[in-house]
């Protein structure tokens, strides 16, 4: 799939932008804030409706205006279609073929989009959350229906965790309705770990040939799930529920005492070793980078295999953080088949096929020459 | 922009009524302005009874002019059913269908920790009282179909389980006169689920 054209309104430091790309890579070319990764956000939020750099939406709309509109048209199984999404003060529109889309689930998934962001290296040795989204939005675009259970879920947490809250002040001794809330998350709660050990199956199966190559053929990667119960990871959601439903039996009194809710999909986390040890505490810099690079570079595959067409792909201002064999494998691996938009502040020191033959946009103030 | 002090009084009025913004209060505001003495006067009458005359039911929570209410005096109707719902515009939806002849309950709201509103916020009490009292075999629970109605639901038939009356609740399900085709997914696994032997 790929975006063939982009128009943008009042959105960030974009007045007003209509531009159409090439189906292989485009350079991004610019000084700092001019625009380059505003572009890139755009985008992002074409695809996930959501920044992946801010929660308030307020920013993403140019000053003194009312609203920001992002239109891709978009190429996908030999079809071409409009998408569209509007911020403003009373909220957020989604458009597909010019139809609001009012569940998420409904619009995400349309437009596949593979980020890799400089954030991105911190993948492997940031704080867990990051890596609990990294599956949740790799595995929402794939299987809309997860979005759904997952936000199923996020409601009834915070509902189960107020309550516990409340009992934990003694406000309330009413163990009927904690009951009640644990037995509508256990549902969401099974289905989604079910889910994420499916897409941990796939994303193995793609990540650690990749990062065996990338690394040579010194390093092999490994990838574990770590859930708050102990079970395997072929339990279909039916067993994982009544694993849930024990747990939560055992540590009923210690929620209380915590105010919150201990055991769940919420507090995961995926680990990764390297040649058995982990990455994250023993492995080295560039370990890491290497580890996160063959995740980014599975997900593409994965997509591809799951969806039947590549995704769009998003460097922004990553190319520099590589060295030169890493780099050099990035770009081999999409030359010719994958849409890129990279960003960077100079193609200098970049001697790559892909990129000579690539578009170039410079982006100056919020405006784009060719 | 200014507006003389009672123009400015009626724009805010009328900006508390949901769905209107501060330009339609304006445009309601002058069109008020032009409305016969009478008209006014009926309007201004009738927003004034509607608040003063309508109270809520002392047995089963609905609006209403008399106490306690037209459905719950009503002795033809079965007073060994009871649904329970959660807004009195939901009682006025299950009468239009004329084929529910038990009785109402309606909770105003649905449980939710984290808007504050417990089980004792809503009516519940009443309901236990209710179900005390008089002789009720079946407890139909009509709360919405979301996370909040759902837990309420829930929670209402722990309560009552006990106590050997019957609990139900309504299906979820496709639309009548609609096409499968067109429905989502959610609501076409929950028609699944609830399936029956034909």
């Amino acid at each position: 799939m790929h975006i063939e054209q982009l128009q943008l309104k009042h959105f960030r430091n974009y007045e007003s932008l209509d531009i159409s790309f090439a189906d292989k890579v485009n350079v991004i070319i610019g000084e700092n804030a001019q625009g380059k990764t505003n572009l890139m956000e755009a985008i992002h939020l074409l695809a996930f409706t959501k920044s992946h750099r801010t929660s308030k939406e307020r920013e993403l709309i140019q000053w003194d205006t009312e609203f920001a509109k992002i239109e891709g048209r978009l190429l996908k199984r030999n079809r071409s279609f409009p998408l569209e999404v509007i911020i403003s003060s009373k909220g957020k529109k989604a458009k597909l073929n010019r139809m609001e889309q009012r569940r998420l689930s409904d619009y995400i998934g349309t437009l596949n989009v593979v980020m890799f962001a400089p954030e991105d290296l911190s993948l492997v040795k940031g704080p867990p959350q990051i890596r609990r989204r990294f599956i949740d939005m790799e595995l929402g675009q794939i299987q809309p229906r997860y979005i759904y259970h997952l936000a199923q879920y996020q409601r009834i947490l915070r509902q189960r965790n107020h309550l516990l809250k409340q009992l934990q002040r003694r406000r309330s001794d009413d163990k009927t309705m904690l009951h009640v809330l644990t037995e509508q998350l256990l549902e969401h709660a099974a289905t989604i770990l079910e889910r994420r050990f499916l897409f941990l199956e796939l994303l193995r199966k793609w990540a650690i040939p990749i990062h065996f190559e990338i690394s040579r053929g010194l390093e092999q990667l490994e990838i574990r799930y770590a859930p708050t119960i102990e079970v395997l990871e072929d339990a279909n959601a039916e067993k994982i529920e009544m694993m849930y439903l024990q747990k939560f039996h055992e540590l009923e009194e210690k929620e209380i005492e915590r105010g919150t809710t201990l055991v769940g999909p919420h507090r995961d986390d995926l680990l990764f070793f390297v040649n058995q040890k982990n990455v994250q505490t023993y492995g080295s810099q560039g370990q890491q980078r290497t580890t996160a690079l063959s995740l980014k570079l599975a997900e593409i595959e994965l997509i591809h295999n799951e969806v039947g067409e590549y995704p769009v792909l998003l460097l922004d201002d990553v190319l520099s953080e590589l060295d030169d064999y890493r780099q050099s494998h990035l770009l081999d691996t999409i030359q010719g088949k994958v849409q890129t938009f990279v960003s960077t502040t100079s193609v200098d020191g970049i001697d790559h096929e892909t990129l000579k033959q690539a578009e170039l946009y410079r982006v100056r103030d919020g405006k784009i020459e060719l | 922009m200014y507006y003389p002090e009672p123009i400015s009084k009626l724009v805010d009025s009328f900006t508390k009524l949901p769905g209107i913004g501060p330009k339609t209060a304006v445009r309601l505001a002058f069109f008020v302005l032009n409305m016969n003495d009478d008209d006014v006067m009926e309007f201004a009458q009738a927003l004034v009874n509607a608040k003063r005359e309508l109270s809520h039911c002392s047995i089963c929570g609905h609006i209403t002019d008399q106490d306690p209410c037209a459905i719950c005096q009503d002795t033809s109707r079965d007073s060994s059913v009871i649904c329970v719902v959660q807004d009195p515009k939901d009682v006025i939806a299950m009468e239009k269908m004329k084929e529910f002849h038990g009785k109402y309950h309606v909770l105003h709201g649905a449980i939710s920790p984290m808007d504050g509103i417990g089980p004792e916020d809503i009516n519940v009490p009443d309901l236990l009282n209710r179900l005390k009292d008089e002789e009720v075999k079946e407890l139909i629970l009509a709360t919405n179909p979301n996370i909040e109605g759902e837990a309420t639901a829930m929670y209402i038939s722990r309560l009552v389980k006990p106590s050997g009356i019957r609990t139900t609740r309504i299906a979820h399900g496709l639309p009548v006169g609609g096409d499968l085709e067109y429905a989502d997914e959610v609501t076409l696994s929950k028609a699944l689920e609830g399936r029956r032997e034909l």
